[in-house]
């Protein structure tokens, strides 16, 4: 099982405790808390020898479709592992121009049965990272039953939302103050937290408590995961050590249980891990 | 040139049929699984295989939603359930998942696929990607400018189908979780608790919203038409019939009259008035002619307000009255319009009144009870018209 990690400070990319990180790509992508221009990720390929893998996850417009193609191409001369994409565009072009890399399917809320994943590996793509809201049980099923190469994202502040629109400018521009670039925002019935991000993009929403998944790391390890993400957003303070930790525990095949026990200091939210949504709240008549 | 298709929401039976005479050429309805309205009386497969009946009868179309994301568990029965709408009629399917997409262009080829909004198709190389997967149909994303959806249709051949009239989604179609993570109702699977409807503490001295604006694009559907567009879309399979039945008939007016050439500023004010009153949040094109921004949303929590002026719906008419079930109070001499599904809109005082027991009384107050209604007209007044206020006695000068 592999670690990847997707860093929050530019500084931690050459940390060492993993097989790889995700870069996310300044304005063709969305949902991260730290964008990468083209010439640093080009940088940090010729310089680390870890797994790449770049976030081009936004939902493109028209005349952004040039500017993507010649990412792409760029992309494809680089030593990079794959793309983590949102937008069919992205793998429409993949085939088109015939890249180098590997596709990672990352629909955030949408990656959540075993059969569409071995759709988009029937169309190419190698990676899927898998829904943050499926239970363990699910995402078992699905590395059972599915052909591509499957990632889960196990601890981090994970994203819940993505809007175009520039909410928190409005929200100011309403309240007749300067805007900021983020606004932690609370909600009264479950009183949580969500920390708001805007860009030029538009407004990332995000869960503002971290899923800590270090004890479902052992039954992903037995069941043959491929790859494990851990986020360093909200976890800024002790990351390389948790990072150094973790990398370890996954080296040791995920035997040693003091390691969940020590990081039951970073919260007792499982997510959805062990905790099914419901869809339907009335009978039909 | 074949007139663009008017597809209406239908969330069960009579809606359907209200809609279709109202003047839709195609319905979507939910199935009893796998849409994205789990809470709405979706339709058994009986109702959906007499929905289709009633549908082609007037050379009309039914469109199916099949557009949650799938879990493993929902896979189990879909391949069978797919082959039992197909056997009852339908027309379409609205999809966003491309294995079952492929599946029924595999098994299926005679039943149309229509990319569901939910995949939020915002350019046209996605849908390059879509149509070599046989796609018939794509719902574009609600976030393009015009220019935006007639450079698509320019450069893919594919049919399109835009979202014209009703509520939005603050986020990406299909990129929103927030449901789940604040009552656990899937949003993804048709549990959407419309939570971008809430509003949130941030220790400013007002609360956070970001509640949208409903969508109506009345005033561009000649710009819509004139772009390629196919099909216009209303949203709202939960909405009443008397909604249901005013946006569709409204937006019926709208489009034959602008192949017609007779749609003015005169009667373009109608119908803005007709839709306006039955709205019950104010209204935004949102991006089709500008970048979305600070005047497309509320600032100050839910901001719905009720409608009373529906006062009932027609059962029959004979001799000069009129009976109907009551909806809301009304009162003789308030003055009021009786709408038919074909389009004519009866404006009259209401001069007598009888209850059930044809007792002659001067208010309706009592909702679901049977009144008549005196009111001579040559016309005759078909099932499914309605009656609605147009001034209350005591605003009359």
């Amino acid at each position: 099982m592999k670690l990847l990690m997707e860093v929050s400070n530019k500084k931690d990319v050459y940390l060492n405790s993993c097989d790889g990180i995700i870069l996310a790509l300044e304005g063709f992508s969305v949902e991260s808390t730290c964008y990468f221009s083209m010439e640093e990720i080009h940088d940090i390929v010729s310089h680390s020898d870890k797994e790449i893998f770049v976030k081009i996850n936004k939902n493109f417009m028209n005349e952004e479709i040039d500017a993507l193609k010649k990412v792409l191409l760029e992309l494809s001369s680089y030593s990079i592992k794959g793309v983590f994409f949102y937008d069919l565009a992205v793998l429409e072009l993949k085939t088109e121009l015939d890249l180098s890399f590997d596709l990672v399917w990352a629909q955030t809320h949408m990656v959540n049965n075993y059969k569409t994943c071995n759709y988009y590996h029937s169309k190419g793509v190698e990676f899927a990272l898998l829904g943050k809201e499926i239970t363990l049980e699910e995402i078992l099923e699905i590395l059972q039953n599915s052909s591509i190469t499957c990632m889960v994202e196990v601890i981090s502040k994970p994203s819940v939302a993505f809007s175009k629109r520039k909410l928190i400018t409005n929200y100011y521009q309403d309240l007749g103050k300067k805007a900021k670039d983020s606004l932690t925002i609370h909600e009264k019935m479950t009183d949580t937290n969500y920390q708001l991000r805007e860009d030029t993009n538009g407004t990332n929403f995000f869960l503002d408590v971290v899923t800590n998944g270090t004890s479902i790391l052992k039954p992903l390890y037995q069941a043959g995961c491929p790859y494990v993400i851990i986020r360093e957003f909200g976890l800024e303070d002790n990351f390389e050590e948790l990072l150094t930790d973790t990398y370890q525990y996954i080296q040791d095949q995920c035997m040693d249980d003091k390691y969940v026990e020590k990081y039951k200091k970073i919260g007792d939210s499982t997510n959805f891990f062990f905790r099914k949504t419901i869809y339907r709240v009335k009978k039909n008549g | 040139m074949d007139k663009i298709e008017l597809l209406s929401p239908a969330g069960d039976l009579e809606r359907l049929k209200v809609t279709l005479l109202y003047g839709a050429d195609a319905v979507y309805i939910g199935g009893e699984k796998y849409s994205l309205r789990a809470n709405a009386n979706n339709f058994t497969l009986d109702e959906i295989r007499e929905g289709c009946q009633f549908a082609h009868a007037l050379g009309k179309r039914v469109h199916l939603t099949l557009n949650i994301v799938f879990h493993n568990e929902d896979m189990g029965e879909v391949e069978e359930y797919i082959g039992q709408v197909v056997d009852a009629g339908i027309d379409a399917f609205i999809v966003s998942d491309p294995f079952i997409i492929s599946y029924i262009k595999s098994n299926y080829p005679q039943v149309e696929v229509h990319l569901s909004t939910q995949n939020s198709t915002s350019n046209y190389k996605a849908i390059e990607f879509f149509q070599k997967e046989g796609v018939d149909r794509v719902v574009l994303a609600r976030e393009l400018s015009k220019k935006q959806i007639a450079e698509i249709i320019q450069k893919v051949n594919v049919s399109i189908e835009v979202f014209i009239h009703g509520a939005m989604c603050t986020c990406f179609s299909g990129r929103c979780a927030l449901s789940n993570y604040v009552t656990n109702r899937d949003a993804n699977r048709g549990g959407c608790a419309q939570v971008c409807r809430f509003s949130f503490d941030t220790g400013e001295d007002k609360e956070f919203t970001m509640a949208l604006k409903d969508m109506n694009m009345s005033r561009y559907i000649g710009d819509l038409i004139d772009i390629g567009v196919r099909s216009l879309k209303v949203e709202g399979r939960m909405r009443s019939l008397y909604y249901l039945a005013t946006v569709i008939g409204t937006y019926r007016e709208i489009i034959d009259r602008y192949y017609d050439h007779t749609l003015d500023e005169e009667n373009m004010k109608v119908f803005q008035e007709r839709l306006d009153r039955v709205a019950n949040r104010e209204t935004s094109t949102h991006y089709f002619m500008k970048e979305a921004d600070y005047t497309d949303q509320y600032y100050s929590g839910r901001s719905e307000v009720s409608n009373q002026d529906y006062l009932g719906q027609v059962i029959s008419c004979e001799n000069g009255w009129i009976q109907f079930y009551e909806r809301n109070y009304f009162e003789v001499g308030d003055v009021v319009e009786l709408f038919t599904p074909r389009g004519d809109h009866l404006e009259f005082a209401v001069q007598e009144l009888l209850d059930e027991d044809k007792n002659s009384v001067d208010v309706a107050r009592h909702p679901d009870n049977i009144y008549y209604l005196k009111y001579e007209t040559s016309i005759e007044i078909p099932e499914y018209s309605m009656i609605k206020v147009v001034r209350r006695k005591d605003e009359i000068v």
